[in-house]
């Protein structure tokens, strides 16, 4: 168990000009659970791919447990990692599989046996011990994959969306039945996934990036509540906040019949950087259908059971927009209705080159 | 089924209907089955025709006596020519030289062409280039193969080994004539490496890299990476490589034509049938009866060979 360290960590690919990986700090603590969220091609997978030691670093180090291992073999890193394809042995059985790591460091047979028990009975896969992967189902070789993980007691899991080949129920269930057994191993995990839902329920911190940049670091409560910038706002949330051009006059931002007075700091920051239009953010919830507000007509209406959106086309200037408005299950609003709607409370605000505009240090965010 | 059913128990349309679709569905069965075959009934034809005919021929003059020269009836003898195979000394050695031969050149251009194939197995400036010189051997023809290795190779007068033997001081060696049987199976192993690497660099390069990936992860070695892992994934490219190769390496006869012209200790028993048939014996009864061998001990060595490689391959142990 370690905590890890990346340190400017850069990874420039032949033949490419920007770097996939570029500059990386971050520190994660021993036995966190973090989460590298992005979309494709934000160099999540090549982030942890170098603290595995399958990219080299071009630029920086990766620190595990203290020790610089930016130079170190994959083999001699200790390490544990749990492929998107599982890469399982396909000529082995699955006690082979999960025993292979423990061969290789010479691990006596009777020993290898007895901790490959103890990890199979920890995933239920006692009984598939004997059998090839090729038999086995998809959520069993996820659990072989694990329990090849686990098995060595390494002191970094490494997992590259190892979830994304599950259907999607199996994929809900495993997720927390993952989150439950790294906190009762307590092993620090670097968990790379595309899926924000994924992200927000298993980490205990996310980082956000996109093109190879750290956007954000945070627990999911505040990477919600309080993103860093245009991107993180978008990113994060199903369905995603509604973001809006808005013109901004004396400190006030309108939105069609709507008035926006901007608090203090956000006001002091418009005029410091000579803005004319912001970019106003508020999630679904946030918004209201009532009497007051401004007005649009109903495009969609999406019916969850418990609550339901519904996206509002506004006039927006010569265009119309879409906003999306949470109400509760039982709303009688159908397509083609008008309706009035306003805001209730937690707005963001952001430059529209991206900055949050009200940012101030967070504490405890890294 | 319905009928125990009071309401439909009148009425006995909806059985009627089940069996005619039945017995429809059947019809187009057949129908689709004929379809798929039809394309392929030429060929099989003609390979019937070129091939089990004359053997079933093969077959029948096995057992006859038939000599040409001097000019006698055939007339069937069973299985007299079988028996006499077993006390004639040259057969027995021709026999043994076949599966010296084969056995060789097989292992050999196996072991060759798999660490070709690994060293292919990499991304390199030129790598198509440096594959195609390498294919080269196994397109030249086996009797321009047989003449180049004899008078440029290993030639006691114009060989380039020699030239530099002679170079640091050793005298001469007359490599054919010396060794007959290894000068062919350098040869053969030259020829056929390129194309035991072609079939191993095809399974490297369906070898997923993940799992190679999870391996190092793993903390394995290079050596246990290629042991362990590539090696049984390698398993049926190598089965393939020794079944072609034994296929066709057991009836080798243009480089013995041409290297020793069948002299002793070169001689296998597809050469020793063309001695005894048309290369002067005329003797199509014995011939006939050898060749028959030759193809019951083809399959026989394709088989174990099959059976060794596996059993080399599957021992690995759980856990």
């Amino acid at each position: 168990m370690a905590e890890v360290r990346y340190e400017g960590a850069t990874r420039l690919y032949e033949g490419t000009e920007e770097p996939a990986v570029n500059a990386l700090d971050l520190d994660i603590v021993d036995g966190e659970l973090l989460v590298l969220v992005g979309p494709s091609g934000s160099g999540k997978s090549t982030a942890l791919r170098m603290l595995a030691g399958l990219e080299s670093v071009d630029q920086g180090g990766v620190y595990i447990g203290g020790r610089d291992v930016t130079l170190v073999p994959p083999k001699d890193r200790d390490i544990a990692m749990v492929f998107q394809n599982y890469a399982l042995y396909p000529q082995m059985t699955v006690a082979a599989n999960m025993g292979f790591a423990l061969k290789q460091q010479g691990v006596p047979k009777e020993e290898r046996v007895r901790q490959v028990r103890e990890a199979a009975r920890i995933l239920d896969l006692e009984p598939y011990l004997d059998r090839k992967p090729k038999n086995l189902s998809g959520g069993q070789r996820q659990r072989v994959a694990m329990g090849r993980a686990i098995v060595r007691r390494p002191q970094v899991f490494l997992m590259d969306e190892p979830l994304s080949n599950l259907d999607a129920k199996l994929r809900v269930q495993t997720r927390t039945e993952l989150a439950d057994l790294q906190a009762r191993l307590g092993v620090t995990t670097v968990y790379v996934t595309h899926d924000q839902v994924e992200a927000m329920t298993m980490g205990h911190r996310v980082a956000v990036l996109k093109d190879g940049f750290l956007q954000q670091v945070a627990a999911p409560k505040e990477l919600y509540s309080r993103p860093a910038n245009l991107f993180v706002a978008g990113f994060i949330g199903s369905p995603a906040m509604n973001l809006i051009t808005v013109p901004v006059e004396d400190g006030v931002a309108s939105l069609n019949d709507l008035s926006l007075p901007l608090p203090d700091d956000v006001r002091a920051e418009v005029n410091r950087r000579g803005l004319k239009e912001i970019v106003f953010g508020v999630r679904p919830e946030h918004l209201e259908l009532g009497q007051e507000g401004t007005s649009g007509e109903v495009a969609v209406v999406e019916e969850l059971g418990s609550e339901a959106y519904v996206h509002v086309r506004i006039a927006h200037g010569a265009e119309t927009e879409l906003i999306v408005v949470r109400v509760g299950g039982e709303t009688s609003v159908t397509r083609g209705d008008f309706v009035n709607f306003g805001v209730t409370g937690a707005n963001h605000y952001f430059d529209p080159d991206g900055d949050r505009l009200d940012a101030k240090p967070v504490p405890g965010a890294g | 089924m319905t009928d125990t059913q009071p309401d439909t128990a009148p009425d006995a349309g909806p059985d009627t209907r089940d069996e005619e679709r039945a017995e429809e569905r059947r019809h187009l069965e057949r129908r689709e089955k004929w379809i798929r075959r039809l394309p392929l009934l030429p060929a099989l034809l003609f390979t019937i025709v070129i091939t089990q005919v004359p053997f079933v021929f093969s077959l029948f003059y096995s057992l006859t006596d038939w000599k040409i020269i001097p000019p006698t009836p055939r007339t069937f003898i069973g299985f007299d020519n079988f028996t006499d195979l077993v006390d004639n000394q040259f057969f027995r050695d021709a026999a043994w030289v076949s599966v010296v031969m084969t056995a060789s050149a097989v292992l050999l251009s196996l072991i060759l062409g798999t660490g070709i194939a690994l060293l292919l197995d990499r991304k390199f400036f030129g790598q198509g280039f440096v594959r195609t010189l390498l294919i080269t051997p196994f397109l030249v023809m086996p009797v321009v193969a047989g003449l180049v290795w004899k008078n440029q190779v290993f030639s006691s007068q114009y060989g380039v080994i020699n030239w530099l033997l002679n170079l640091v001081g050793i005298d001469n060696v007359e490599f054919v004539t010396r060794y007959p049987l290894w000068s062919i199976v350098i040869v053969l192993v030259w020829e056929w490496t390129p194309f035991m690497m072609l079939i191993i660099l095809a399974g490297l390069q369906g070898q997923p890299t993940d799992v190679l990936e999870a391996a190092r992860v793993d903390g394995a070695t290079n050596r246990a990476i290629f042991f362990q892992i590539t090696l049984p994934h390698l398993k049926p490219y190598l089965e393939l490589g020794t079944l072609l190769g034994s296929i066709y390496l057991i009836q080798v006869f243009d480089q013995i034509e041409v290297i020793t012209g069948g002299g002793p200790d070169s001689s296998n028993i597809p050469f020793f049938v063309f001695q005894r048939s048309i290369g002067g014996g005329w003797d199509f009864g014995a011939a006939s009866a050898m060749s028959i061998v030759v193809v019951i001990a083809s399959i026989v060595l394709a088989n174990l060979g099959l059976r060794v490689l596996s059993g080399l391959l599957e021992g690995e142990d759980p856990a």
